[in-house]
């Protein structure tokens, strides 16, 4: 070798070195990393985060520590002069140029030389390296091990894994059995694949078809399948050994199934059913009731919600059109479509502009629309009925109801409309008169609507021009307050109270009413500013919105009840009560209760009956006759809430046959026939008295009449 | 005395024989020295056999007798002087150096040691037997601390079908964590209170029961996931006890109709009559026979139970009629009238009415006094209420605290006045048990108590396997009944006072459910096991002792110190070392002074 490629040697050591302990760092950092992931997920700390965490923190503390940024030329020959004697501590020569050194340097330098390139140079680093790669693979075996073991991944799963239709549950299977093979078909609506299970338990959905294919150990004359403990079919031998038996059937109710191997019954096996839920429909706009006032754009905007469990094939409105008044009401119905592609979706969101007048709905006509839904199944589902109103600007400006009956309405409540009237109208002539003149009518109008609110604003208590409502009792609310006398007690007092000139003026309206004043106020405050402003158009609605709430509040004031003279008949005292009665027979029924409902009663000395077999007594004749009659009644619970009751029955059945008392199965079944029994209603009762109150009778008598 | 006697002639003899052969002996050098020394020789040979007492008055402490019993810990019985004695062996058998000595039997120990005054009992105390026997010496009660537990608990030990088992009782907590008790019966938990960690809480679960018969709930407590303990508690269900009711309608109303079709459908029985006309009657028999119920008699009457009549009816009723439900209500039978109009009848009195002016409000609520139950609201608003005087009980008021439903006794029956119309809302309303609710409270109320020809208590109440119980039958008559326990035959003793009373000692040997009968009607009765309850237990003794302790406090003065008579025995070495002393001068003379 040369000497001066000495020094590139060196160089190409140092990068080769650096490499090997970053490699060496990243692994040990991996491995610890790896090791924490099981533990975040126990703390519940999210894994990802804390992985990253732990592996960017043992890096750093890796790089510090190995000093991987200083590795320099001088450290690595420091290095090399450590491990290899041979170079007599002079690597570092060779790094110098070689001019620049001294004879004797330059000797050394010639004898050192010799032995480059090095053999072995990285045989420690890379057997470190490599017992950090073993480290980094136990790491990970721990964490597979860790991973698979179930109880953890209960611990770590438990809350957040949702119901799995295939979960296993242990079951008893005959001996007789080799291989189960269930093929479970979803029906179409679902739009699930076909899916095989090797355990008899069964959840499958509404209208699914089962297939059982079962395989025996020995040939069998026989195999019936049971359902709810009534309907018995035979399965089919599907070869001609007898040792593999099939039999399908689509399922559309809850229940339970047990297999009979030539007369030998198997457990009993739960079948569950996934209902189809229809539709859920949430409309988040309008609200239930929409009125749309004057001068409002006559446009609704539907928005609404769609979620099914399997998918939604069509949805539209379904609206209907009021139209007319009274007698001369005419309905028209119409179906408005979504224009968007629904088919197959679980969950949609859906908007809808509905523009009223291109539905054709005039002032005073209604809305009545609701949606409707069909899913995959073909199930419909419909929401509530909406409503949308366009108010009626003629029907408020009517006479009707007023010209007729009894008008006890003070003649400011139409002065509404008169001002209605007057705006429409100076609108219309607006063209026709001056700028000036039009302005002047304008505040005109604007002074009508501010006398007209300060008069309803009486009502209320109101006093200032500024407020509305009349709330609160302001500090400066124009009584004099004048300077009050030492000792005058009366002007001490009307500073705290708010006096009225006439007391008569104080108004008791309801809480409601009030609000509704309040309401027309406001309103008139806003027609009032428009007037003001010469915005007539803008004035309009609130004149309109003020009048149509004032209408409402004469609605109800317009509770009547007229009063009608009486004259009773005089009535013959010495005539009543002396009718002939003889005719009059005395009806008599006699009825008994005929209870048939005794299924309850049977259940209830059941319960006592298991509870006396706790404690080891066995069961006696006529107790299992009870033990019968609560299986049937268990059975037909089982067939309908399979997921409730079956466990019971199986219970019961072991708990009849077996001579060991197992206390849990007892309890299971108790459990289930409390269930059965239900809530019960208190019914009344004698109360028990002991024969000792005999002597307290005795001198209770005593006292009473003076001899027992 | 006769084996000292011939001790002394013995002795006696020895001596003259001693005596004779020193002067017959030829060195007569230490002749009276050796005589001497004979004579002392026989003395203290006679007195070593037989001791020499003499008599002494000495002051001297009381004997104590310290008594260790459960629940003592164990600085308290370090800190105790003289000697420990407990009475059962199992007590710390495993702590050998606190050096407690064990008693086979009180009684007998006592007996033996009749020096003891005083007696210091120390943990939970013994139980009334063992406190019996020491009635006659001064007791000084040390108690431990009340025990960590169920402390005092009580329930129904028989409840008829369709009422609510109630439990209630007192939990204290010592520990540091918090525990959880839990009723636990037919499979499931019923219902379950919390205490927290150092605190005593009063707990009370209510539950139906479903099934008729026998039944053991139990009462878990939890700490964390360790189990406490887990109590028995048996109960048994009996079945239903049907009122025969009687209802006297002046007309028919959906009141009546709805109360008429539930009680039919209950299959109680019921006879309801309503006036048509002047003497002309409905009549229904539901459940029941039809009898003759145009004139309200004694006979009719005896029949019933409970008499629900309207204040009209009770008007328009003869004054005879009226007379003979008098009676029958002073012999027990249960009347409730119905009050419907805020103004009485000019014939009716006024049975403490009021009215109150017009509400706003829509709705009334009720509330049972005395019960904690809620009722649904009524969709009326009531306005007539019952004035509740010094002798009425109010059994139902309004949510404002007026009464609607008053009771008052009269003579062994009761009188119920009811001013709520319209109770069948509830069943309108789909509210059914409340509707059951109110109608069996009023009848439990009312209705005629019926009279058990026996009834049996047993003394202490929870019978133990193994333990003295004596058995208290009370009966109608005064007749020895047939007593027997698990067919074995008792004898009962009669009560010297009440004649009816019998009572019998037995042990229980069998636990769960026992039979008991007497004159041929079976009871249960449910036998525990001795480790059951012993919370509860070691409280029930803390209590005795304590107040047996201090009933003997104010009996006996404190007798610190006595004075007593002693024979004292002089020490047998003192002889023992004169009869050596002469015997070696003897032997030592012989040897060498003679030579």
């Amino acid at each position: 070798m040369l000497k001066t490629e000495g020094k590139n040697w060196i160089t190409d050591f140092k990068v080769k070195l650096t490499l090997l302990y970053v490699l060496q760092i990243l692994c040990i950092s991996l491995a610890i990393a790896l090791l924490f992931i099981p533990i975040a997920k126990y703390f519940e700390v999210n894994p990802i985060s804390g992985f990253s965490l732990i592996f960017s923190l043992v890096l750093v503390v890796g790089f510090i520590v190995k000093k991987i940024f200083k590795i320099t030329n001088s450290t690595t020959a420091k290095y090399l002069d450590e491990h290899f004697t041979q170079l007599e501590e002079s690597t570092e020569l060779l790094l110098k140029p070689y001019a620049e050194l001294s004879l004797l340097e330059q000797l050394q330098v010639n004898k050192i030389v010799q032995f480059f390139p090095l053999q072995n140079g990285f045989k420690k680093p890379l057997k470190r390296f490599l017992i950090s790669l073993a480290v980094l693979l136990l790491a990970c075996t721990i964490l597979f091990i860790i991973d698979s073991s179930a109880l953890f991944n209960s611990k770590i799963f438990g809350n957040s894994k949702s119901f799995n239709t295939s979960t296993k549950v242990k079951e008893n299977i005959p001996a007789e059995i080799k291989s189960i093979s269930i093929k479970i078909a979803p029906p179409a609506y679902t739009n699930q694949s076909v899916r095989n299970q090797s355990q008899f338990t069964i959840k499958a959905e509404t209208g699914a078809k089962v297939t059982w294919l079962i395989g025996t150990n020995i040939a069998v004359k026989k195999i019936n399948i049971i359902f709810n403990n009534t309907a018995i079919v035979a399965l089919k031998a599907a070869n001609n050994d007898f040792t593999k038996w099939s039999y399908s059937k689509v399922i559309n109710q809850s229940g339970f199934y047990q297999l009979e191997f030539d007369g030998k019954k198997s457990d009993l096996y739960q079948i569950e059913i996934i209902p189809d839920l229809p539709i859920a429909i949430k409309i988040h706009e309008p609200k239930i009731h929409t009125t749309i006032d004057f001068g409002q754009i006559p446009k609704v905007n539907l928005v609404c919600s769609l979620t099914d469990d399997y998918g939604i094939k069509d949805a539209y409105i379904s609206a209907t059109l009021a139209s007319g008044k009274g007698e001369g009401v005419s309905f028209t119905e119409k179906k408005l479509l979504f224009n968007v592609s629904l088919a197959g979706k679980k969950s949609i969101k859906l908007n809808k502009l509905i523009d009223l007048t291109a539905l054709g709905l005039k002032p005073g006509d209604e809305l009545y629309f609701y949606i409707k839904a069909i899913d995959n199944n073909g199930q419909m589902s419909r929401s509530d009925v909406y409503l949308v109103s366009i108010a009626d600007t003629a029907e408020l400006l009517s006479m009707a109801g007023m010209a007729n009956g009894v008008d006890l309405v003070p003649e400011y409540f139409r002065s509404q409309r008169q001002i209605i009237i007057d705006t429409e109208k100076l609108l219309k002539e607006q063209s026709s008169i001056t700028d000036q003149e039009f302005k002047n009518r304008s505040n005109n109008l604007g002074l009508d609507q501010k006398l007209l609110r300060l008069r309803y604003g009486k009502f209320l208590g109101e006093e200032s021009e500024t407020e509305i409502g009349g709330e609160g009792h302001a500090d400066d609310d124009g009584h004099d307050h004048a300077e009050i006398k030492y000792g005058d007690v009366q002007a001490l007092m009307d500073q705290y109270a708010h006096k009225h000139d006439i007391a008569e003026d104080a108004t008791f309206f309801e809480p409601e009413l009030k609000a509704q004043l309040k309401a027309v106020l406001n309103e008139m405050w806003g027609s009032e500013l428009r007037l003001r402003t010469f915005k007539l158009q803008e004035a309009l609605p609130f004149e309109y919105k003020a009048l149509r709430l004032l209408k409402e509040l004469q609605q109800k004031s317009r509770v009547y009840v007229a009063k009608t003279k009486l004259s009773p008949v005089k009535l013959k005292l010495e005539k009543r009560l002396s009718g002939e009665l003889d005719k009059i027979t005395q009806p008599k029924s006699n009825s008994t209760f005929e209870n048939k409902d005794l299924g309850k009663e049977d259940l209830k000395l059941l319960l006592a009956i298991l509870e006396q077999r706790k404690s080891g007594k066995s069961f006696k004749y006529g107790e299992r006759e009870l033990l019968k009659s609560g299986e049937t009644q268990l059975i037909s619970a089982a067939a309908n809430q399979p997921v409730s009751y079956l466990a019971a029955l199986k219970s019961l059945r072991k708990v009849s046959i077996a001579n060991k008392v197992v206390i849990s199965d007892i309890e299971i079944i108790q459990k289930a026939i409390k269930n059965l029994i239900g809530l019960e209603e208190v019914q009344p009762q004698k109360q028990d008295v002991s024969p000792s109150i005999n002597l307290s009778n005795g001198y209770f008598n005593y006292l009473k009449n003076g001899k027992e | 005395m006769e084996f000292k006697l011939t001790v002394f002639i013995i002795c006696i003899i020895l001596a003259l024989f001693l005596i004779f052969k020193e002067l017959k002996r030829k060195n007569k050098t230490n002749l009276s020295w050796r005589i001497l020394a004979s004579i002392f020789m026989v003395v203290s040979f006679a007195f070593l056999i037989v001791p020499i007492t003499y008599q002494t008055v000495k002051e001297q402490a009381t004997a104590e007798l310290n008594l260790i019993t459960e629940g003592t810990d164990v600085d308290t019985i370090t800190k105790i002087k003289g000697e420990k004695f407990d009475l059962d062996s199992n007590l710390f058998s495993d702590q050998k150096n606190l050096k407690i000595k064990h008693i086979e039997d009180l009684a007998y120990f006592l007996q033996e040691n009749k020096d003891i005054k005083k007696v210091n009992i120390y943990g939970y105390g013994l139980d009334q037997t063992q406190l019996k026997q020491l009635q006659a010496y001064q007791l000084s009660f040390h108690p431990a601390a009340i025990p960590s537990g169920i402390i005092s608990v009580s329930w129904q030990k028989e409840v008829s079908a369709t009422e609510n088992l109630t439990i209630q009782g007192v939990y204290n907590n010592y520990s540091n964590q918090d525990v959880k008790l839990k009723l636990f019966g037919l499979g499931a938990n019923l219902d379950s209170a919390f205490v927290k960690s150092n605190s005593k809480i009063n707990f009370s679960f209510n539950t139906q029961q479903k099934q008729s018969g026998n039944a053991i709930y139990q009462l878990i407590a939890f700490k964390g996931k360790d189990t406490l303990f887990a109590e028995p508690i048996p109960f048994e269900v009996k079945p239903k006890k049907p009122i025969q009711i009687l209802i006297l309608a002046s007309f028919p109303d959906f009141e009546y109709k709805f109360l008429k079709n539930w009680l039919y459908e209950k299959q109680y029985q019921v006879v309801f009559r309503s006036q048509i006309s002047k003497d002309k009657y409905s009549s229904d028999f539901l459940n029941t026979k039809a009898m003759d119920v145009s004139r309200i008699n004694q006979a009719l009457l005896k029949q019933m139970d409970v008499l629900l009549i309207d204040e009209n009816e009770m008007s328009s009723i003869s004054a005879v009629e009226r007379a003979a439900i008098n009676t029958a209500v002073n012999n027990g039978m249960g009347l409730i009238i119905r009050l419907t109009n805020a103004i009485s009848n000019p014939n009716s009195p006024k049975y403490g009415r009021y009215e109150i002016p017009f509400v706003p409000a829509t709705t009334f609520t009720i509330t049972a006094v005395n019960e904690n139950i809620k009722f649904s609201e009524l969709p009326f608003p009531q306005t007539l209420f019952l004035e509740t005087t010094l002798n009425d009980q109010a059994l139902f008021k309004s949510s404002t605290g007026k009464t609607v439903v008053n009771g008052q006794l009269y003579g062994m029956g009761k009188v119920l006045i009811s001013s709520l119309s319209s109770t069948y809302q509830w069943e309108l309303a789909g509210k059914g048990t409340d509707y059951s609710m109110f109608w069996s409270i009023l009848f439990l109320k009312a209705a005629k108590k019926e009279l058990k020809n026996q009834s049996i208590e047993f003394f202490p109440q929870f019978l133990t396997i193994g333990s003295s119980t004596k058995l208290i039958a009370t009966l109608s008559d005064n007749k020895a009944p047939n007593l027997a326990f698990n067919d074995i035959k008792l004898n009962p003793k009669q009560n010297m006072e009440l004649p009816f009373k019998w009572d019998a000692v037995f042990w229980p040997t069998i636990a769960g459910w026992n039979k008991i009968t007497i004159n041929n009607i079976t009871e249960n009765a449910f036998v525990y096991q001795t480790s059951d309850w012993s919370a509860l237990k070691n409280a029930d003794k803390l209590n005795l002792n304590s107040s047996f302790s201090i009933h003997q406090l104010n009996q006996k003065e404190d007798l610190k110190l006595t004075t007593e008579n002693i024979d004292e025995e002089i020490s047998k070495w003192w002889i023992f070392a004169v009869f050596l002393l002469t015997a070696g001068y003897l032997w030592y003379e012989q040897r060498f002074l003679a030579n």
